[in-house]
């Protein structure tokens, strides 16, 4: 654990364990909300507050929690700030909060946030946790922008987050992007062109 | 409401979901307590816990409960051996004796020295192709060579070598026996060290038909029959058949078959290890 | 809210099935649809769950959460009751069935995280359903999380004996699977005028 350097955490979280495509966690949210990069972005944003606050509170009382009891500790501490950003977004982004729907609530049982509350923050100091929390959520923000992009750009042939017109492709939209079915295939060819990635360097590697 | 009300209401509700959930629980684990013999708990730690039900038993955790009730045989854990017989039999406070391993043996010599009768694209299955009208290569009874024997295998003790036969890896081997129950031409078979000669066919065919599609098939010529001097083999059907009990591996019958169908099986084993 | 129950019962099974169209559950769905055993046990399992954790939570939410203007304690209530739920049935199941505990194995206790039980109880809450909705929409959404698990796992059952490229193999194939699915079930929609 000694050669443990902030900007190292940090990228593991985006890059080696990275939520999605390393650690195949948290895929309900990622379907879901991926249907614009403006809900994208809403629930990355969400889903870091949750897991920096909780990542923050765990790994403080990480000395305190009884061992037997830190799945249900856990949970009612990653419920605490779902609560709040629940309330916080629909006070404050009633549009968000109306299209992201049941998914906000949902971040409780995330895998993502009660995988890294066991696996690494209840083991390390709240500093690299808290770094943690900013790589992991990083990764998370990058995987959901890109499928976001991908489906809003060929299902409605543009992509308008929070009303600012960033591209606009000519092309025939297809809604097939927006409807489930468009979700699954988006994932599958990202995951092909991961794994694809993965062997060929294994390949490389073994030689 | 105000802050006090509305902290002081959450308290309590929580509070009293959560303490009604406990004390549901504290009884539920009281009363549907199962009662779990300790012994069973050693025997199982004792099992190489893969699971592979070659001891007829539904998974280790089964076999350690049937063995405890004395209704399972202490060493009826194949892939455990006799290392893991030992342990039990110390644990039950019994006597085991050392039972001679195991190992399967693949009696064909074709597949590549055997020829294809159809161009086969499609599921790579040995029973698969089996359903294609008696499979893709001449002789119907011969090893297929697609593998099914192979992904069986829970210990990938099993390779596909270039001959397009399956080798046996014999330090990964646990004897389960499932990769005999998988080949659907009944190719493989169990043999303990023992017994070394075994004929490399099985197939029924006339010598004539057998001849044509493969090099080494056994056309039931009997020469073997004639030469053996325990009288342990038996030609049916145009098949010799090695009876093991009664077979001193002397190999006066591999000098003389023609075929060079029968072989000895460390020469076997030897000559393809690669 | 005025929905008859058959219309839920057709909504939560086909129109917006959980699996496939509102994309709850899809955690347990991508990691135990491999065979067709472990599917089974996990979808009884699961309809199991949500039907009781339908009725307890809409008592919870109606006489103890509303009457007192506490409904932002909802997710977490609703999460203990599911957890002990599950611990419950764990116990039950330990006694009186051994040998399905066994094959059960660690899906059990995962179903506690399972979206889609939290996400049948939350929309209970938000649709406003009244008892029976309520226990109909559980029901309905178990049904059709079963039917999905079965289809899936049958499906790739048969698959695994295919010959695919090596960066398809396994996760990316059951996806491209659950979208001919996911297609197929597309035609529901406006079945229920919303």
């Amino acid at each position: 654990m000694a050669d443990m350097t902030i900007s190292g955490e940090y990228f593991r979280g985006i890059v080696k364990d990275n939520p999605i495509f390393s650690l195949v966690l948290g895929l309900c949210p990622v379907l879901a909300v991926t249907t614009s990069v403006e809900n994208a972005i809403g629930m990355a944003g969400a889903a870091l507050f949750v897991l920096l606050g909780s990542n923050v509170i765990v790994s403080a009382l990480r000395k305190q929690i009884p061992p037997i009891t830190r799945i249900p500790m856990f949970i009612i501490i990653i419920c605490t700030f779902v609560t709040m950003i629940d309330m916080l977004m629909e006070a404050y982004t009633p549009p968000l909060y109306k299209s992201l729907g049941i998914f906000i609530p949902l971040i409780v049982v995330n895998c993502i946030i009660i995988g890294r509350a066991e696996a690494y923050a209840s083991k390390n100091t709240v500093k690299y946790s808290i770094v943690d929390a900013l790589g992991i959520g990083t990764g998370f923000l990058l995987v959901l922008v890109l499928i976001g992009a991908i489906r809003e750009l060929l299902g409605t042939g543009a992509i308008v987050p929070f009303g600012f017109k960033l591209i606009s492709i000519p092309i025939t939209p297809s809604t097939f992007m927006i409807l489930p079915g468009g979700a699954f295939m988006t994932i599958g060819v990202l995951m092909a062109m991961v794994n694809y990635n993965r062997i060929r360097k294994a390949r490389k590697g073994g030689q | 409401m105000n802050p006090v009300a509305i902290i002081a209401g959450s308290a309590l509700v929580i509070g009293s979901i959560g303490f009604l959930v406990g004390i549901i629980l504290i009884w539920a684990s009281e009363k549907f307590a199962v009662e779990v013999n300790p012994l069973v708990e050693e025997v199982n730690e004792a099992l190489p816990g893969a699971n592979c039900g070659a001891c007829g038993y539904a998974g280790c955790a089964d076999f350690a409960e049937k063995v405890v009730d004395q209704v399972a045989p202490i060493d009826g854990c194949p892939v455990g051996g006799f290392d893991v017989a030992k342990v039990i039999g110390g644990l039950l406070g019994q006597e085991v004796k050392e039972a001679e391993s195991i190992y399967p043996f693949v009696r064909c010599n074709g597949g590549i020295n055997c020829t294809d009768k159809i161009d086969y694209d499609g599921i790579e299955d040995c029973k698969a192709v089996m359903m294609l009208s008696d499979g893709e290569k001449g002789c119907s009874y011969g090893c297929i060579g697609r593998g099914t024997c192979v992904r069986a295998c829970p210990f990938n003790a099993l390779e596909m070598a270039d001959d397009r036969l399956p080798h046996v890896i014999k330090n990964l081997c646990k004897s389960c026996g499932i990769c005999v129950e998988a080949c659907p031409n009944d190719i493989l078979v169990m043999a303990n060290d023992t017994e070394q000669v075994h004929v490399l066919c099985r197939s029924y065919d006339k010598g004539k038909v057998v001849k044509s599609v493969c090099e080494f098939g056994c056309i039931g010529c009997k020469i073997c029959v004639k030469n053996c001097p325990a009288d342990a083999i038996t030609v049916t059907n145009f098949l010799a058949e090695i009876d093991q009990e009664k077979c001193t591996n002397c190999g006066q019958c591999i000098e003389n078959c023609p075929q060079k169908s029968i072989m000895m099986r460390e020469l076997v084993v030897e000559a393809v290890a690669v | 809210m005025e929905d008859s129950l058959f219309s839920i019962a057709i909504n939560g099974i086909f129109v917006k099935n959980f699996l496939l169209v509102q994309f709850l559950g899809l955690c347990s769905f991508v990691g135990v649809s491999k065979e067709t055993k472990s599917a089974a046990g996990m979808s009884a399992a699961v309809l199991f769950v949500m039907i009781m954790a339908s009725v307890a939570s809409f008592l919870i939410y109606t006489y103890l959460l509303l009457p007192f203007g506490l409904t932002f304690l909802t997710t977490i209530s609703f999460i203990i009751v599911i957890a002990f739920l599950v611990q419950l049935v764990e116990f039950i199941i330990r006694k009186f069935s051994p040998p399905l505990y066994r094959s059960l194995g660690i899906f059990l206790p995962l179903i506690t995280t399972n979206c889609a039980i939290l996400g049948v109880v939350i929309l209970n809450a938000r649709l406003d359903y009244n008892f029976t909705q309520s226990l109909f929409y559980g029901i309905s959404a178990g049904l059709g999380y079963s039917m999905v698990m079965l289809f899936m796992a049958a499906i790739r059952e048969k698959a695994s004996s295919l010959k695919v490229p090596e960066a398809i193999e396994g996760l990316p194939h059951a996806f491209f699977i659950t979208t001919l699915l996911s297609m197929a079930f597309v035609s529901y929609f406006g079945v229920i005028p919303t």
